[in-house]
């Protein structure tokens, strides 16, 4: 292309390529022989020079670099491609890139006990039974229920009386799409591999699933089922083309957050019972605690980690032994599966945080209500917890404490409170802080006003509702319903949000990095 | 009307001619004449010469590019560089052609059947026709021995027509090929070395006929017809 400005889409109006002065197109099908199926659209007119199928031929076999670069150019386009189009995978790729290799096998001899109790281990569906190293069948979850319980029969039962005989197998250089279509002519999740009467693997649906795209559920799925902390890394380093897949699948920023968050829960989760697994059961209650882009379920790329240990009660010096091991290992693994120490030291991993019920609620009464230097970091990340694995109730019990000091009036609270720690105000009660702003000059008097109105406004409607709730023996709470007001007090009221909304737009201005 | 009245010409021209070579060259064009404009052949020239009087001027060099099926077949572009009596002259300064270049150059006789055989049966374009032509009708004339009129689609009579629809007065240099060329995204091109120069009034004629056919068939005589 000279000049002009082209589109191309697929066969399914999916956006491949945008071109530009100096792009080109059509090369595709010159350098495959395979026919054009992609399509041109042309957003502004331009200038293309059109080269022949011989001439290009001719000017590649004449130059190497020409060649060269239209091979680059090929196998980039491909890689875009592959982002979009998924599915073609089942079209090229073979069984051997997706199978279970070392699949479990076990002799024809040994009883269906045996085989549910190999297949508990492994975590898998299916056992290929063999006979002298030869596949003679298959044992799936389906035929223990089908032919062995279903018919009264206990474990003793010789596994050849209910495996399927003779199943279907493909060889490991078969398509995967020869896979689907045997599985779904038969109605069938498992098919075995087998080289020369010999199994070399297992393929299921779930395999080609996978195949298909990195789906989250499956990557899941997948670290639910793995045994080992290396495997789990190993697992973990799907997330990468997770994201990508994401990303290329248009998904909403929030939603890709959210995604990402559940993986990493399941990771933590994962990792947290396999190093109990090591250590044995927990001395007491616990409940670990999720904090920062964990825990508003935001993550991106590369987050890093931001936890806490929740405990029941004070630990003694053994439990306390036992959560510095559980809390270390599990922050290295995380470390190892991509997601970094955190360098505020904010990890369950640090007695800091590792604290009881009792220390929790003291931190965050002491965050609310007295400035600390750090108070504001803080706030920005404990604030946001979520609990991962664990014992909820814990965690409720800590959330109900934290909200009841700061629903109501927290938002003026929190814009009055960043003001005075940046002034280096010492007074604490939000009122008086206004006032001393305004004399200081670092907020407008207009502003201070209103907001010191807002905020009374908003206190007095708070207590009187609170009021109404005693009266009508209703539970106490920090709730309003906007029904129970007049339109005039609602008006009020939402002026009164509106003066505490764009105090907040100032701070943001003002503090961009800090709020 | 107008076609029919182009094709009289040329049937006049062809009737009237004495030398076998120009009548089988005008008769050739009128085969072409009623075709739609993206399915006939066109060729785009443009000429370099010594000065602007077609009296006294000579041609220095000559580029064309063959159009067919609304492509620009550059792989038959040509150029040819053609000996002059006495010096290229102050015109060097515009064109940069200098009289050592000419040293391998051809005679104007040769060039003029060179010129015959690439465009015949092909209609003429060219950015502001009218010189070109002329140039082209004398120095035939000389080599034919008779008189000749030539006929060319003119991309800034085209541009004219077009702009006018548009505009009541026409700013001076808005015709120039270069400016009418970026009023359809054209990219900015050499100027002033005779294949460049019909280059872009090839690729200009295309954008233009895009512009106005607008899915509709245009044909040759129509943009013949634009004077």
């Amino acid at each position: 292309m000279r000049s002009g400005a082209f589109e191309v889409r697929d066969d399914d109006g999916e956006l491949i390529d945008r071109l530009g002065e100096g792009d080109y197109f059509g090369f595709l099908s010159l350098l495959s022989g395979e026919k054009v199926c992609n399509r041109v659209q042309i957003l502004e007119d331009g200038l293309v020079y059109h080269l022949d199928p011989d001439t290009f031929n001719y000017l590649r076999g004449e130059n190497r670099h020409f060649d060269r670069f239209f091979n680059r150019a090929f196998a980039k386009r491909l890689r875009h491609q592959g982002r979009f189009k998924a599915k073609e995978l089942a079209t090229t790729s073979r069984v051997s890139t997706l199978m279970s290799k070392h699949p479990l096998v076990i002799d024809s001899s040994s009883t269906v006990g045996e085989a549910a109790q190999q297949m508990r281990l492994v975590r898998v569906s299916s056992v290929l039974v063999i006979d002298n190293h030869q596949l003679v069948g298959i044992l799936t979850d389906r035929d223990l229920r089908n032919r062995v319980l279903a018919e009264g029969l206990d474990g003793h039962l010789p596994v050849h009386q209910a495996m399927t005989t003779r199943p279907k197998t493909l060889t490991s250089s078969s398509l995967v799409f020869e896979a689907m279509l045997l599985m779904s002519e038969h109605s069938i999740n498992h098919l075995p591999i087998v080289d020369e009467g010999k199994p070399i693997g297992i393929i299921t649906s779930t395999d080609i699933l996978r195949g298909q795209s990195s789906q989250p559920l499956l990557l899941i799925s997948e670290i639910e089922r793995q045994d080992t902390v290396e495997s789990l890394i190993r697992v973990s380093k799907q997330i990468p083309l997770l994201l990508q897949n994401l990303i290329s699948a248009d998904a909403r920023a929030e939603e890709i957050g959210r995604v990402l968050t559940s993986v990493t829960d399941a990771l933590t989760r994962r990792l947290i019972m396999l190093n109990q697994q090591l250590l044995g059961e927990a001395p007491m209650a616990f409940c670990w605690l999720a904090f920062g882009s964990q825990g508003r379920q935001d993550q991106a790329a590369c987050s890093g980690q931001d936890n806490g240990l929740l405990l029941a009660h004070a630990p003694d010096e053994a439990a306390e032994a036992y959560f510095e091991a559980l809390s270390k290992s599990v922050c290295a693994g995380l470390d190892l599966c991509g997601y970094v120490y955190c360098p505020g030291e904010i990890m369950a991993q640090n007695p800091q945080w590792r604290l009881t019920l009792k220390q929790w609620q003291h931190k965050f009464e002491t965050w609310v209500n007295t400035p600390e230097p750090k108070a504001l970091m803080h706030a920005s990340i404990f604030f946001d917890m979520r609990p991962v694995y664990g014992t909820r109730s814990l965690f409720n019990d800590l959330q109900d404490t934290v909200l009841a000091n700061t629903k109501g009036n927290a938002l003026i609270n929190d814009i009055a409170r960043v003001y005075a720690l940046s002034a280096g105000i010492k007074e604490v009660n939000t009122a008086k802080r206004i006032r001393q702003l305004m004399e200081l000059n670092i907020i407008n008097r207009k502003d201070g006003l209103n907001l010191a109105d807002a905020h009374e406004f908003i206190a007095h409607m708070r207590l009187s509702n609170q009021g109404y709730q005693d009266k009508h023996s209703q539970e106490i709470t920090n709730y309003l319903k906007p029904q129970h007001l007049s339109s005039l007090v609602r008006h009020q009221l939402k002026d009164a949000f509106k003066v505490v909304h764009d105090a907040q737009s100032g701070i943001k201005l003002k503090f961009t990095r800090s709020f | 009307m107008i076609p029919q009245l182009l094709k009289s010409q040329l049937c006049w021209r062809a009737f009237r001619c004495r030398s076998e070579v120009m009548r089988r060259y005008h008769r050739e064009l009128m085969a072409v004449i009623s075709q739609d404009i993206s399915q006939s052949k066109l060729i785009a020239l443009d000429l370099e010469m010594t000065g602007l009087n077609p009296n006294h001027d000579q041609i220095l060099s000559i580029g064309l590019i063959p159009i067919e099926n609304n492509l620009l077949l550059l792989d038959k572009a040509e150029q040819k560089l053609i000996k002059v009596d006495g010096g290229v002259g102050q015109s060097a300064a515009i064109h940069g052609i200098l009289d050592k270049h000419l040293q391998d150059a051809i005679d104007i006789e040769e060039a003029i059947s060179w010129f015959l055989e690439k465009t015949l049966g092909k209609v003429l374009v060219a950015h502001h026709a009218p010189l070109d032509i002329n140039f082209l009708q004398n120095a035939m004339s000389k080599t034919v021995g008779e008189p000749v009129k030539l006929c060319a689609i003119d991309t800034l009579a085209v541009e004219r027509r077009r702009l006018l629809r548009k505009h009541d007065v026409l700013k001076e240099g808005s015709l120039r090929l270069g400016a009418c060329r970026t009023r359809y995204g054209l990219p900015v091109y050499a100027a002033h070395n005779a294949l460049v120069d019909a280059l872009a009034c090839g690729e200009l004629l295309l954008a233009q006929t895009a512009a106005i056919g607008q899915g509709e068939s245009l044909t040759v005589a129509e943009l013949l017809a634009i004077k």
